[in-house]
């Protein structure tokens, strides 16, 4: 019961475990709070300015020291005060200091003088940016195509603030990394239970499942590590499917080296356990499952009728029929038959589904990328997984899977647009109606394709020219002006895609700008703020700012600022109904600075923190700006087994299948994380709970408002062979593996604890750890290839091949290669372009009908600057980019990029180098279009363009969901 | 009392190196060298196989050969255990580096200073935890006292069961690790490739051990880069001093049992030549010093249980001697001749052997350790000053040699070759030093240690036995070369395996 007692302990004390005393008597791990305004050491005066990490997707608190005479930041350490890092971080949160004192950083607007890509840059001033994306933006707004201006976000770090400024805009213009990254995952998850993730609660639990590196990487990776390791200390077991030995495969109970996409087999195994040995929580199935409904779809008609007292208890089809069922429809999936699929030991298998049923309630598992994101199908791997919590009752219990919207809180602010009224066909196309999210990989695609264009590209923290499959397309299509009008890169640093852009504006790291997030790290909700740290301290002092370039190196600003100063230059008068959005909640007319946004959000929507600010003498922001953290007391646990309030129930109607609607208005709550929206019925009252053995219940977000088993949705929208659980034929299962023509599945997702994405390149201290990304072979393998350590490889994909040294090792399944996902960073110029202490310098050239070709003209090198480091560097490697030669693979459900690679691998030819890359970019796109015949298009029923209940960023109004004629 | 230690308990160690970057923010420790890092060795075989880790750093050891051997006491340990560093005045002689048998220390690039974990001094002194400790994201790092059974340390001490690293080297480390694999603690329970799993190897990186019997293969998949402490300068250096003891030593020699008046070559040549040799031999030793402007500081505030600052007085006694004997011979003074001609002897004999004992201060080098080294370097001066002055001979008309010095000399080289020899084939007492043999008869420096065996020793003795008195200068080259080849052969491969 970790988290459970610790959620109250934050009145003005830290939350690390060696702090107080705890680990030596007389030591602490921080200084106290009250001294933060003036703590000396070195023999300096520093104040201590806590703030949120932007490297990973967890947001972990850190605590800046800014030396008050010089202010500058002379280092970063945790935040003892965040219920989610508890004054912990991983090697990124101190990088941090790497990052900001940069000496390759951007300081000022750039403006690009000769073509896109050709690398001519001029200064340019704010103004002249944001007049220029201002009016065009305005054009287009004005001009009746709001969608062809689009925001692409890599990991946002943020909930809510950028979407509220697109949704002002009328614009469907939300672009993210999400189908790279954990669409698979979500569909699985949100076919299950709507809401689109879980927040297991490692802490609690007795047996801990993980398909991704959470002990390296995955979301969450800190918060999470910490709280699946004190699990293990205590007892619990801790199983790990990757057909790589990960550091969080050591340090396994378990570790499950599964052939990539047998995953669900293995899953589906276990559960053919628990179910043949009636081990799994009957009761917790028979209430909030819809096998009624499942079994209606297997006899049509066959539905019972329940009344609003409950399902009769002589109804024709009972629940041990379903059990009947599930041990007939499972039975195929004998341990046997999953090792056979997989690789791993029946036995094995048979002994983790004893941990899994031992566990009980107490069983948390979690899967985001890894076999998710590789494969066809993986989205099965998620509803797999995710039928195991649900088998043994864990969920949104203490130790199991809470749903991650349970443990969120997104506050509302000041004023809300309306939903954007427009559909965008270029995000968002009809192939994909069940895609989670926006089909951003397949973009250039979409623009050669002639699907549309777009007049002004945002790219926002995102390198999708280097993150993205298939990046030569993605120069194709930036470099295209016809296809592009405009791209502003938002970036902190050079990257190969702001490299292509017409501006390259400099936006601050995790102590130089404004955002709140709210992650699901455990059985607990949170809201971190971030906050530029040299503008607080200001603040602070009474020191006036115009706003955060004040306080930030150079020029460099903040998204949160610049837009508002965009909105206000769009609709600088107001006539179109924008610029009101963007007004002072305290000085109507007056433009909203952005300590006025956040004051009014710490003010009004987070209950709480007005009072707990208040016992410290502080106002809500002063609170926030001193501990940039609060642990929102919110129950995280069966919030399914709530009771509809009386209130609700006044007005209500039941359905046959025990839904319950209602014409109440929701509770008005200030938490506004997104949630699906179930179907109303036909009277248009909103789903609020459903009927369980005669009470009526919150249930699930789902239409039939319990675990969806069986997915009525994917039945309805042309997948009815899908709609259980069940296993999907990888595109890179064994069966497609010739090994006589040394085919192997490439894995290329795999990350290290202490990278992150392009994130990381600018930190010394990371990229001296880890900077190069040999190919994992098994021993075996290397032995038939004769490949010894160090040995250059080429690996041939589908539309090229990249060269690569190899890593034999004991540490990998055979038939199986994997190649880590960070490194392969790349610059065309000796002295700009992506930072030196990552980046090779290459040579790229083009020679025609979409062949490109790259090669590494010299690794990382030492160099003079200002900071004496860059003269040490004593490594070489800078990786390969093997993202480039792969064609995207769409998923025709989830519409995730299934990442893994069915290579050819090969000793190097004479001549080859390492970092050598060749691509055929017209063969990408013939493979796009391959892929693309496995979709099933909307409409759906009702001529929909998506199933409007499903989880949508930016979801527009509920009239753009439907197809009309012209598309 | 306090006895700040540590436990590090690998159950919980993720390997996320957040240790390492915390302690390089905290304690602004430049690129390409560590306080503290994460070794990950691959155990076992497919899919019986693990990555293990070990956090290593200093292990503040009760006996700490850093401190014994540092000249100036810039290495030294507090009454509460905690070994620190004084920057101030480290003259950067890296001897501490070649005492600590755990590689935890470095020399500053910015400092050109030795420096290394310090439990974060200047944060316990504030009574906070070292920077490592709070960043852990598993509470893997526990830092406390043993002395105080309420602490952490003293009770995880009591509860687990815990092992150190080499706890051969007899240091009483206090540094205690809880479920760490013995193949990432003992540096040469795993093999290195030439790549990382992730990163590069670096240049300058050890020799690869040989392989050592293990029953599971075990693979150093993660390491840092390190770079070889003493080369060609600390080699030349002990052999200029060979030829600065040996070339007063043999006169001085002849002045005490010899009973014959000199010739110009041994009264007034050799006491200059050694004279010379002594004054290279300074030189080298203070341009091998990361701050040589701080060489005084050894002689003003001498650590005394330090080699280092044991022979830099006996190196300035022998030159004082010496020159006081040079110029009595110059001037015909031939009573003080003799009678200096004693402490000459001494103080040349000295100063030929005391490296054996700073040698056998550097407890990280096992190689250097051996018995043998003090008889080596005793025959190393004799030979070299009758070689050097072999070589000079024909620009001044004549040599010493008689055919009973002669067929000494060829006796002296065939003793030194067997001891040499011995290194090689002589069973060693540890893992470290056996490593370190192969590498200088099999491995790494074995082309340098057999030409000076064959070159230097055996051709030369050969000609000093039967060849013509003509040939003596060239023999006399030789034995010098193959001195300067064996001793640099020896100082390279007594680093080369690693040692962490």
């Amino acid at each position: 019961m970790t988290d459970g007692k610790t959620a109250g302990r934050q009145d003005g004390k830290s939350l690390h475990p060696a702090d107080d005393g705890q680990m030596q008597a007389g030591f602490s791990a921080f200084p106290p709070a009250e001294r933060w305004s003036d703590w000396v050491e070195g023999g300096r005066k520093h104040s201590l300015v806590a703030t949120t990490c932007f490297n990973c997707e967890a947001a972990c608190g850190l605590l800046a020291y800014v030396d008050q005479e010089t202010r500058v930041v002379t280092k970063f350490e945790g935040n003892p005060h965040h219920p989610g890092s508890r004054g912990r971080n991983c090697a990124k949160g101190p990088a941090t200091l790497n990052q900001i004192h940069d000496p390759e950083r951007i300081l000022y607007p750039l403006r690009r003088t000769g073509a896109r890509g050709e690398g001519k840059w001029q200064r340019v001033s704010w103004d002249e940016a944001l007049d220029d994306l201002a009016g065009r933006i305005r054009a287009a707004i004005k001009d009746k195509h709001p969608n062809t201006v689009m925001y692409h976000v890599g990991r946002p770090g943020e909930d809510g603030y950028t979407e509220r400024v697109l949704a002002a805009w009328g614009v469907d213009g939300h672009n993210s990394h999400t189908n790279i990254c954990s669409a698979g995952a979500r569909a699985g998850y949100a076919f299950w239970m709507g809401m689109d993730r879980p927040s297991p609660d490692h802490a609690n639990a007795k047996c801990i499942l993980l398909i991704s590196s959470h002990l390296e990487a995955g979301h969450y990776f800190n918060p999470h590590a910490q709280r699946i390791i004190e699990a293990q200390q205590r007892g619990a077991k801790v199983i790990v499917m990757d057909p790589r030995l990960s550091n969080t495969a050591s340090k396994a109970d378990h570790w499950l080296p599964t052939f990539p996409g047998s995953e669900p087999a293995v899953l589906l195994a276990i559960a053919n356990c628990l179910i043949r040995e009636r081990t799994y929580d009957r009761e917790f199935v028979r209430k909030w499952v819809n096998w009624e409904e499942y079994l209606g779809s297997r006899e049509p008609g066959a539905v019972p009728e329940v009344s609003a007292d409950g399902p009769t208890p002589d109804s024709r089809l009972p629940f041990e029929e379903f059990e009947r069922e599930l041990e007939r429809l499972y039975a195929q999936y004998t341990p046997e038959f999953a090792e056979a699929e997989s690789g791993v030991p029946a036995a094995t298998i048979v002994e983790c589904a004893k941990l899994v049923a031992a566990a009980g309630s107490a069983f948390s598992a979690h899967t985001w990328r890894a076999s998710a994101a590789g494969n066809l199908g993986g989205w099965m791997t998620a509803r797999c997984l995710f039928f195991l919590n649900v088998l043994t009752g864990s969920v949104g219990t203490e130790g199991g899977a809470i749903p991650a919207s349970w443990t969120k809180f997104v506050p509302a602010p000041h004023v809300r647009p309306p939903h954007p009224t427009t559909w965008n066909e270029l995000t968002w196309p009809k192939e994909y109606p069940l895609a989670f999210f926006e089909m951003s990989f397949l973009l250039p695609h979409f623009l050669k394709e002639g699907r549309g264009t777009l007049d002004v590209y945002f790219t926002r923290v995102y390198n999708p020219v280097w993150t993205n499959p298939d990046g030569f397309s993605w120069i194709e299509v930036l470099r295209d002006e016809q296809l592009i009008g405009r791209h502003a890169a938002l970036t902190p640093v050079w990257s190969e895609t702001a490299w292509f852009a017409d501006y390259v504006l400099p936006v601050g790291l995790g102590s130089e700008r404004h955002d709140l997030a709210s992650f699901e790290t455990h059985g607990g909700s949170w809201l971190g703020f971030r906050q530029p740290v040299q503008r607080a301290l200001k603040d602070q002092l009474g020191e006036p700012v115009t706003d955060t370039r004040d306080t930030n190196p150079g020029e460099v600003w903040e998204e949160n600022e610049f837009w508002i100063e965009l909105s206000w230059r769009i609709d600088p008068d107001g006539a179109m109904g924008i610029r009101k959005f963007f007004e002072s909640p305290y000085q109507p007319g007056v433009k909203l600075r952005i300590d006025e946004y956040y004051r009014w959000i710490f003010e009004n929507s987070v209950p709480g923190l007005p009072e707990k600010a208040a016992a410290e003498e502080l106002t809500p922001m002063e609170y926030m700006r001193k501990y940039a953290s609060f642990d929102v007391p919110s129950p995280a646990y069966r919030r399914h087994e709530q009771a509809v309030p009386a209130e609700e129930m006044a007005e209500s109607a039941v359905n046959a299948a025990g839904r319950v609607f209602t014409s109440k208005a929701a509770p008005a709550s200030s938490n506004i994380t997104p949630m699906p929206v179930p179907p109303a019925d036909a009277e248009g009252r909103r789903a609020a709970g459903v009927m369980v053995d005669g009470v009526a219940r919150r249930g699930f977000p789902t239409p039939s408002g319990k675990l969806e088993f069986y997915s009525s949705t994917l039945a309805a929208w042309g997948w009815p062979e899908l709609a259980i659980p069940t296993t999907i034929e990888s595109h890179v299962s064994p069966r497609q593996m010739d090994a006589s023509k040394s085919e192997f599945c490439l894995v290329p997702t795999f990350r290290l604890p202490m990278l992150i994405h392009t994130r990381s390149g600018n930190a010394k201290w990371l990229n001296e750890i880890a900077h190069s990304n040999p190919l994992w072979i098994s021993t075996a393998d290397g032995q038939r290839l004769g490949v010894e350590v160090g040995d250059l490889v080429r690996v041939e994909t589908e539309i090229g091949y990249f060269v690569v040294r190899a890593w034999v090792t004991e540490g990998m399944r055979p038939g199986v290669v994997a190649c880590s996902h960070h490194m392969g960073r790349w610059r065309v110029s000796e002295e700009s372009g992506t930072g030196r202490w990552s980046s090779a310098l290459v040579k790229l050239e083009e020679q025609g009908n979409g062949c490109w070709r790259m090669r590494r003209l010299h690794g990382v090198t030492p160099w003079p600057s200002s900071d004496h480091d860059s003269s040490r560097v004593w490594w070489q490697s800078a990786g390969v980019h093997q993202n480039l030669t792969f064609p995207v693979h769409p998923d025709p459900i989830s519409g995730a990029h299934a990442w893994h690679q069915k290579v050819r691998v090969l000793r190097a030819e004479t001549g080859d180098q390492e970092g050598d890359i060749v691509v055929d970019t017209a063969k990408s796109h013939a493979v796009y279009r391959e892929w693309l015949k496995l979709a099933r298009p909307a409409p759906g029923p009702g001529g929909m363009r998506r199933p409007h209940w499903l989880l949508r960023p930016l979801r527009p109004v509920a009239e753009a969901y439907k197809l009309t004629a012209d598309g | 009392v306090t006895r700040w230690s540590w436990v590090i308990d690998q159950t919980r160690c993720i390997g996320c190196h957040a240790c390492t970057t915390a302690c390089k923010s905290e304690n602004d420790v430049a690129v390409g060298v560590f306080r503290t890092w994460v070794k990950n060795v691959d155990v076992g075989i497919f899919p019986d196989v693990k990555r293990h880790f070990a956090v290593l750093r200093c292990n503040h050891c009760e006996d700490a050969p850093c401190v014994a051997i540092c000249p100036t006491a810039a290495m030294y340990q507090r009454p509460d255990g905690l070994v620190d560093f004084d920057e101030s005045i480290c003259i950067g002689c890296k001897a501490c580096m070649q005492a600590c048998p755990y590689d935890a220390i470095y020399m500053d690039p910015d400092s050109n200073t030795a420096a290394k974990c310090n439990f974060c001094s200047h944060r316990v002194d504030e009574g906070l935890l070292p920077a490592c400790v709070v960043v852990c994201p598993v509470e893997a790092l526990v830092f406390g006292d043993r002395d105080d059974p309420t602490s952490r340390v003293s009770r995880q001490l009591a509860a687990k069961q815990v092992t150190v690293r080499r706890p051969e080297q007899l240091t009483r480390p206090k540094a205690f690790y809880i479920g760490a694999h013995e193949a990432t603690l003992d540096p040469l329970g795993a093999t290195h490739e030439e790549i990382y799993m992730w990163s590069d190897r670096g240049t300058g990186a050890p020799c690869l051990p040989h392989p050592a019997s293990r029953t599971l293969p075990a693979r150093v998949a993660y390491d840092i880069p390190r770079q070889r402490t003493w080369g060609w300068k600390v080699s030349s250096y002990i052999w200029t001093k060979s030829i600065a003891a040996g070339a007063a030593l043999v006169p001085a020699l002849f002045e005490i049992f010899g009973g014959r008046t000199f010739g110009t070559l041994l009264s007034r040549v050799a006491p200059a030549m050694a004279l010379l040799f002594l004054a290279l031999t300074g030189a080298l030793l203070v341009a091998d010093l990361k701050r040589p402007e701080r060489f005084w500081t050894i002689l003003i505030r001498p650590q005394w249980r330090s080699w280092l600052a044991r022979g830099a007085f006996v190196i300035t006694a022998y030159g004082a001697v010496l020159a006081a004997w040079a110029a009595a011979a110059w001037f015909g003074a031939t009573g003080l001749v003799a009678v200096l001609a004693w402490p000459v002897a001494v103080l040349a004999l000295f100063t030929a052997i005391y490296t054996a004992w700073l040698f056998g201060q550097c407890e990280g080098r096992d190689l250097w350790q051996g018995r043998l080294l003090l008889a080596q370097l005793a025959l190393h001066a004799p030979l070299a000053g009758l070689a050097a002055l072999l070589v000079v001979a024909p620009l001044i008309g004549g040599h010493p040699m008689t055919a009973s010095w002669s067929t000494m000399a060829a006796l002296g080289l065939g003793v030194l070759g067997l001891l040499s020899l011995g290194d090689v084939l002589s069973r060693h007492p540890t893992a470290n030093a056996a490593a370190a043999a192969h590498a200088l008869g099999r491995g790494a420096q074995s082309r340098l240690f057999w030409t000076a065996m064959l070159g230097g020793t055996l051709v030369p003795a050969l000609l000093f036995l039967a060849g013509p008195v003509a040939t003596y200068p060239l023999a006399g080259l030789l034995t010098l070369a193959g001195l300067w080849l064996h001793g640099h052969a020896f100082v390279l491969a007594g680093q080369g395996p690693p040692i962490s």
